[in-house]
């Protein structure tokens, strides 16, 4: 599932914007993660997500079916990483990203294997 | 008419000197002459009550009735004669002269007896009051004492068959049923119509509490006494004065209440004078005040929205007409000028209503252009929020566009640019990979001003977060130390949106214009008012006439109807405070 010693890094990408799941898992894969699945929507993510058992989920904050910010807490309880993600800057997402029990939160335009692994690191 | 009245108050009297003589000379040692006077001073009030209420409301049929008691109360002094004939007559009709009172006061004020039980009542009060005595009659054969009558016996002339137990039983019968039962019935109805009265209702019929107080007073004694033995002299005198200072009393205070509205039709005068000096807002109080119903209301006529508005231009709908209000319309000329609603009970009024809806009608007019006006400028602010509420609409449909559109597009392309850098990799050329990281970057700062210009248009987390959430974020981005307290919980949109606006055009000026080191931004509830302040210590000297920014800030604030302060005096910062109404 997750590597901490040179393994490879399971990831779900949760995004309703299929251009985006596409070109995240595209520069992922080339950055040596593992993009395990893509969903749509909150509830296909956490059925997924219970599924696959990522490493890692990719969470956009935008949801047509919920809060970004409500799943990321489901699966912080079901003790999943969360990475949140959203093309707003954190600035005008509030607390929230705070409170959500997710690692950290990244900018889309900004999404990269570094800026993941970077923050994996800093919550290891 | 007015002779027949002159008549039957010659009649009167005479009758009443008539009746006084035949007691004191029939009745000897039982009773006295100062109680046969009494008698007949009672019979007198319901009389003269009798003859001005019909002389004065000639439609209203509670003056013949009260007339019609005050004669029958005195005709039932000839059942004491000796005579056959007079005894047999007036004993036998004796007993009506209650019913007539009885009628009277269910009649009042209107002089119709409205209500079914009520109805009823009387019927069966006429009924029993006629019938038992006439029963009576059939075997009374005067070996022994009647109730109410002094020992000596009298000549029955419909004696059927002479059975004193009989004729007693039916006397206690008589008592029972029309002093136990009907005057219970009678006291409970009236309890009955003041508690479900309006207060102008019951203020009119406080007269029938009198009324019951009266008929208890004489009830209770009556049937008490029927079965057990009477009480002393001393108290029996006393339950006789109470009864005949009641008796007399309730017909005067009938009439004073039947007039009340000839009263007020007096204050109709006074009210011209009154609306000369009264502010077109007054109209209403001095109408309420001379109708005696301070819960009138009065809806003015719009021609040409055709509809009722009230004094502050809202629309009114005018209830139907009911068992607690009323609706009166004035017109003028055929045309309708106002509706005045009001308490039922002045329907029974149609001239006072009318009379002060006349007196009233300049000032109606007067307060109806202005209440045509104030419905004006309501449909204006009206149109105000709404041009507000659909720029805000606009405002975030452009936002959700601009996110789901171009920003997606930006950073898909972003990222795939980034995808086909690390697919070259090492084999790529350095020119092209220097390319590829520019055009990554340029795209990065693409995307943070598009950012930017949504978060001017609207900001995301103003509609997600609330108020508190999209200041915090506001003033985390502002170049300069900026403190913040703010109230937490949701307001309506408009009312968040219109202050996050002013905080934000008045930071922007802060850190344009001021040369300020620090400001505060504040958003507070107080009374229904959103507080939204922002203070710095810059230079002054800002006016909200100056630049589109503040005096579009102020029209916003103005069409949710509140207003907008800027004081900033040279030299000692600025400080803008925008007060906007929420009612949540």
């Amino acid at each position: 599932m997750c590597d901490d010693s040179g393994m490879t890094w399971t990831v779900l990408v949760v995004d309703d914007h299929p251009t985006f799941r596409a070109s995240a898992r595209r520069l992922l894969e080339l950055e040596g993660f593992q993009v395990v699945g893509e969903a749509a929507d909150g509830e296909s993510a956490l059925r997924l997500a219970r599924e696959l058992e990522p490493g890692l989920v990719l969470l956009d904050v935008g949801l047509p079916d919920r809060s970004g910010f409500e799943v990321a807490e489901e699966l912080a309880d079901a003790r999943t990483r969360v990475v949140l993600i959203s093309s707003r800057a954190q600035s005008d997402l509030g607390r929230r990203v705070r409170e959500s029990g997710a690692l950290g939160f990244i900018s889309k335009e900004q999404l990269s294997g570094e800026a993941l692994l970077a923050l994996l690191d800093r919550a290891a | 008419m007015r002779l027949l009245r002159l008549a039957l108050g010659l009649a009167g009297i005479a009758l009443g000197v008539v009746a006084y003589n035949v007691q004191v000379d029939n009745l000897g040692p039982a009773t006295t002459s100062t109680r046969s006077l009494a008698i007949v001073a009672v019979a007198w009030a319901f009389l003269l009550a009798g003859l001005i209420a019909w002389a004065r409301r000639p439609e209203n049929w509670l003056g013949p009735l009260m007339t019609a008691a005050g004669f029958a109360l005195l005709l039932r002094q000839l059942r004491y004669s000796h005579d056959p004939l007079a005894f047999t007559v007036f004993f036998a009709l004796s007993e009506l002269s209650y019913a007539l009172v009885a009628h009277s006061v269910l009649a009042y004020p209107s002089g119709r007896v409205t209500g079914r039980a009520e109805r009823a009542l009387v019927k069966a009060g006429y009924a029993s009051m006629f019938l038992l005595p006439l029963a009576v009659l059939l075997f009374y054969d005067g070996s022994e004492r009647l109730r109410f009558l002094d020992p000596t016996p009298r000549e029955s002339l419909l004696l059927v068959s002479g059975n004193m137990e009989l004729a007693l039983r039916l006397q206690q019968v008589f008592v029972v049923f029309v002093w136990g039962v009907l005057a219970t019935l009678f006291i409970a109805l009236i309890l009955r119509r003041l508690a479900r009265a309006t207060p102008r209702a019951r203020r009119i019929l406080a007269p029938l509490l009198l009324a019951a107080i009266v008929f208890a007073l004489r009830a209770v004694p009556e049937v008490v006494f029927t079965f057990v033995e009477r009480p002393p002299a001393l108290l029996y005198e006393y339950l006789f004065w109470w009864q005949i200072a009641g008796f007399i009393a309730l017909p005067l205070a009938l009439l004073a209440g039947m007039l009340r509205s000839r009263l007020a039709r007096g204050n109709v005068s006074e009210l011209v004078l009154e609306l000369d000096r009264t502010p077109p807002q007054g109209v209403r109080d001095a109408l309420a005040r001379t109708l005696g119903d301070p819960t009138l209301e009065v809806a003015f006529w719009l021609p040409e929205r055709r509809e009722f508005v009230d004094d502050r231009g809202r629309i009114v709908t005018l209830p139907r007409d009911g068992a607690d209000r009323a609706v009166t319309r004035l017109d003028h000329e055929g045309e309708p000028v106002a509706a005045i609603v009001h308490d039922a009970t002045l329907a029974d009024e149609p001239e006072l209503l009318q009379a002060s809806g006349a007196a009233a009608r300049l000032a109606l007019e007067n307060a109806r252009l202005h209440a045509e006006t104030r419905a004006q400028l309501a449909k204006v602010q009206e149109s105000r929020v709404r041009i507000v509420q659909a720029a805000d609409d606009e405002r975030r449909r452009i936002e959700r566009d601009l996110h789901d559109g171009a920003q997606q597009r930006l950073v898909a392309l972003a990222l795939q640019l980034r995808s086909a850098q690390r697919q070259l990799g090492a084999k790529a050329d350095p020119e092209v990979d220097r390319l590829l990281a520019e055009a990554v970057d340029e795209l990065q700062v693409a995307v943070e001003e598009l950012r930017e210009l949504a978060r001017g248009v609207h900001p995301a987390i103003l509609t997600e977060e609330g108020l508190a959430a999209a200041l915090e974020s506001l003033t985390s981005r502002t170049p300069i130390a900026v403190s913040l307290d703010v109230s937490e919980g949701r307001l309506p949109a408009q009312v968040e949106a219109t202050a996050y606006f002013v905080a934000c055009e008045a930071l922007a000026n802060v850190v344009k214009h001021a040369r300020a080191s620090q400001a505060a931004v504040s958003a507070r509830r107080r009374d229904g008012v959103l507080v939204v302040e922002v203070e710095d210590d810059g230079v002054g000297g800002a006016h909200a006439e100056e630049g589109s920014g503040l005096r579009g800030l102020a029209d916003r604030v103005e069409a949710l109807g509140g207003r907008l302060l800027v004081e900033s005096p040279p030299g000692r910062g600025t400080r803008v405070v925008g007060e906007i109404p929420c009612a949540s």
